[in-house]
């Protein structure tokens, strides 16, 4: 009797209710990817025709000429923006990668849960509240605005982006790579470096890179901490200074300890002046930030898959 | 093991670069003059002590944005007068710009607003410079009108919210002949605080005492339109422009270099003496003329509602704001110093100033900035003779 029951179900009917049910979820589904996807493009797409016309080489190479006159360029914000994210790397980047794999060793200590906690707050406090604690702590007791003190508060937006990414990466490495590591003699350090973190390379390369982009991109902090600068000049502080004889040391100390520009201070200047140039160029500057951030993403993937090709022959 | 190497060799010389990076801040403090500023010029020898004229000496500065535009030219013109000095100003606002200078992280700081006592406690060698005048214009947006007229009292009525409709007989009164539609007004304000809603509720508090007790004077204050919802805020001058712009029927504030640039119109005033005037080079010196003995023993004063013949009614003084007696850096103060006298008294730098909307100093007002700096002191020596 059972079986009568069941040819009473209309089966196809039922399949096809369900095919019904599945395309409209999957096109639902398909609408917000498209959705999803819709600001990302359109922001692109915007930035682009606003800012090329005033890209040229004269944008990458020049100073900023006088308000309300055409011309010119932003060289001081783009090597200034370069300055500062190289000096909140080498902080930040070593600084971050100790700190995962103490993570990754000691997860649950009294003070391994403290670091995680305390990164989770750092990534959370407001970046206006980095730079202003940048200014008491890096500009107050120097009395001057800098491209370090800069530097110094990108790294402190650095540091917790790279200390949880690099984290959740080198936890997905399997512990059988590490035990045959030290089985086979290798010591800790070693193991660390040459096995965990080579595997765990490629997430953690794209945790550095979410790093440098988040620290490119700031604002808020960099205007209590490196002002702005249109003669921001590395060139020209190392043209001037082997015009003079000065030591290496001097030039060096003159790149880090003057004011400096950042694209994205400039862009934020730049917007809200009464000169249609001006706010032309701004749009500008989005073209060369977003650019630049493309180009750091682009060029660490390629040099990971080069090194992929490397050692897999 | 190679790589190994390699990746530990870069962990340490980051983190030596990392320590160094701490360390290296210190010496800008202790010879900052020496360090910061040496790069000498090209011709000037190297290792003899420098006369104080051919050193290159850098002055940062910070404040107003108000004059950011004429200070940037200026700044552009300089190293033609004076290859050794270069001069960076930063519009990060006025009262960041006081807080800077009070934390001596500037050399000098711009300002729209005045010092309050408590800061002169603080440092009482602190000065201000008149440098420039500015006007703010009311701008509008009615269809079909090109001109518009107001005087002190109606224009306070509009920002009271007292005149809400564009047809209303105070205005019709000021613009004969003209078609008012029969709209209700929209009234477009700053929403961030800002040096040009200080200059314009200063003028709507001269003019009426119901402005100054009920709404009162500032940087940011209550708008009544806000209040019957026919207010709507914009941050900075772009933003009140946006405002304006994209709504018929508006009425908004903005400095005058921003209206001219953008091609905004602007309304006609009628100023305290009874004639209608416009925003323009020879209206704003009129209103600083007439009040060229206004200044206090502080050096600042309030230029609205001038009393002149052909005076522009809304305008104020924008300044810089220097030390008097607290000057450690000599070569700095008479960089400074000179930097300043050429800005207010060259002709190329007062034209330029002209042709961006702002006005320059009246002669007596100007003496009296030269006197000022003519006491500046470093290390309790006379900078300039």
């Amino acid at each position: 009797m059972n079986g009568d029951i069941f040819a009473q179900v209309n089966l196809p009917r039922v399949y096809r209710r369900r095919k019904w049910v599945n395309n409209i979820i999957l096109g639902l589904t398909g609408l917000t990817v498209i959705l999803a996807g819709i600001p990302l493009v359109w922001i692109v797409i915007y930035v682009i025709l606003k800012g090329w016309r005033v890209i040229n080489l004269d944008f990458f190479i020049h100073l900023p000429t006088a308000m309300g006159a055409t011309g010119g360029g932003v060289t001081n914000a783009i090597q200034g923006s370069i300055v500062m994210v190289i000096v909140a790397a080498i902080i930040a980047i070593p600084l971050a990668l100790l700190i995962a794999f103490y993570l990754l060793y000691y997860p649950q200590t009294r003070l391994g849960v403290a670091i995680r906690f305390s990164t989770d707050l750092l990534s959370g406090v407001p970046s206006i509240v980095i730079g202003i604690f940048g200014y008491a702590l890096f500009v107050l007791p120097f009395k001057h605005f800098s491209a370090l003190a800069g530097g110094l508060v990108l790294a402190m937006i650095m540091l917790p982006v790279v200390v949880r990414s690099s984290e959740e990466m080198l936890k997905l490495v399997p512990k059988e790579l590490r035990e045959g590591s030290l089985a086979l003699g290798a010591p800790e350090w070693k193991t660390s470096l040459s096995v965990i973190l080579v595997a765990a390379m490629e997430g953690v390369v794209t945790g550095i890179m979410l790093g440098l982009a988040r620290a490119i991109g700031e604002t808020a902090p960099l205007l209590f901490t490196a002002l702005g600068n249109e003669h921001y000049d590395v060139f020209g502080y190392i043209k001037q200074g082997i015009a003079t004889n000065q030591s290496l040391w001097e030039i060096f100390h003159k790149i880090l300890a003057e004011p400096t520009d950042a694209l994205p201070l400039t862009l934020w200047k730049y917007a809200q002046q009464p000169y249609p140039e001006r706010v032309e160029q701004s749009w500008g500057v989005a073209l060369v930030l977003m650019l630049l951030v493309l180009l750091l993403n682009i060029g660490a993937r390629t040099w990971l898959a080069w090194k992929r090709r490397q050692t897999h022959g | 093991m190679k790589r190994t190497l390699i990746v530990l060799t870069i962990l340490i010389a980051a983190l030596a670069l990392a320590a160094c990076g701490g360390g290296k801040a210190q010496p800008t403090k202790a010879s900052a003059p020496t360090q910061a500023s040496q790069s000498l010029q090209a011709a000037a020898p190297t290792q003899t002590p420098a006369p104080a004229e051919s050193k290159a000496v850098t002055l940062n500065g910070a404040g107003a944005t108000f004059p950011l535009p004429v200070y940037t030219e200026w700044n552009q013109m300089y190293p033609s007068v004076q290859p050794n000095v270069t001069i960076n100003y930063q519009g990060i606002g006025s009262g960041g710009g006081q807080k800077a200078i009070l934390d001596g992280t500037v050399d000098f700081a711009g300002s729209d607003s005045l010092l309050k006592d408590d800061q002169y406690a603080k440092m009482p060698d602190l000065q201000m410079l008149p440098m420039l005048a500015g006007a703010v214009v009311p701008i509008y947006n009615v269809p079909g009108m090109d001109k518009l007229t107001l005087d002190g009292p109606t224009l306070v009525n509009i920002f009271m919210a007292k005149i809400t409709k564009w047809n209303d007989p105070a205005i019709a009164r000021l613009n004969p002949g003209v078609n008012l539609p029969d709209q209700p007004i929209t009234v477009a304000h700053r929403s961030d605080g800002s040096g040009t809603t200080e200059i314009f509720t200063s003028y709507l508090g001269a003019v009426s005492e119901e402005w100054k007790n009920n709404v009162g004077v500032g940087k940011a204050v209550e708008w009544p339109a806000d209040g019957i919802g026919q207010g709507v805020g914009g941050k900075g001058n772009p933003g009140v422009a946006q405002a304006v712009q994209s709504t018929p029927y508006s009425i908004g504030y903005v400095e005058l270099a921003y209206a001219k640039s953008n091609n905004i119109p602007m309304a006609a005033m009628i100023n305290a003496a009874g004639n209608e005037v416009t925003a323009n080079a020879e209206t704003m010196q009129d209103a600083m003329a007439a009040f060229a003995n206004a200044f206090d023993e502080r050096l600042t004063a309030k230029i609205v509602n001038a009393p002149g013949e052909k005076s522009w009614p809304i305008m104020g003084y924008t300044y810089l704001i220097i030390h008097m007696t607290e000057n450690k850096d000599c070569a700095k103060t008479k960089a400074l110093l000179d930097y300043i006298e050429w800005a207010i008294s060259d002709e190329a730098a007062a034209k330029k100033a002209e042709e961006l909307g702002y006005a320059t100093l009246p002669a007596a007002v100007r003496d009296l900035v030269e006197a000022k700096l003519h006491e500046v002191t470093c290390n309790g020596q006379k900078v300039l003779q």
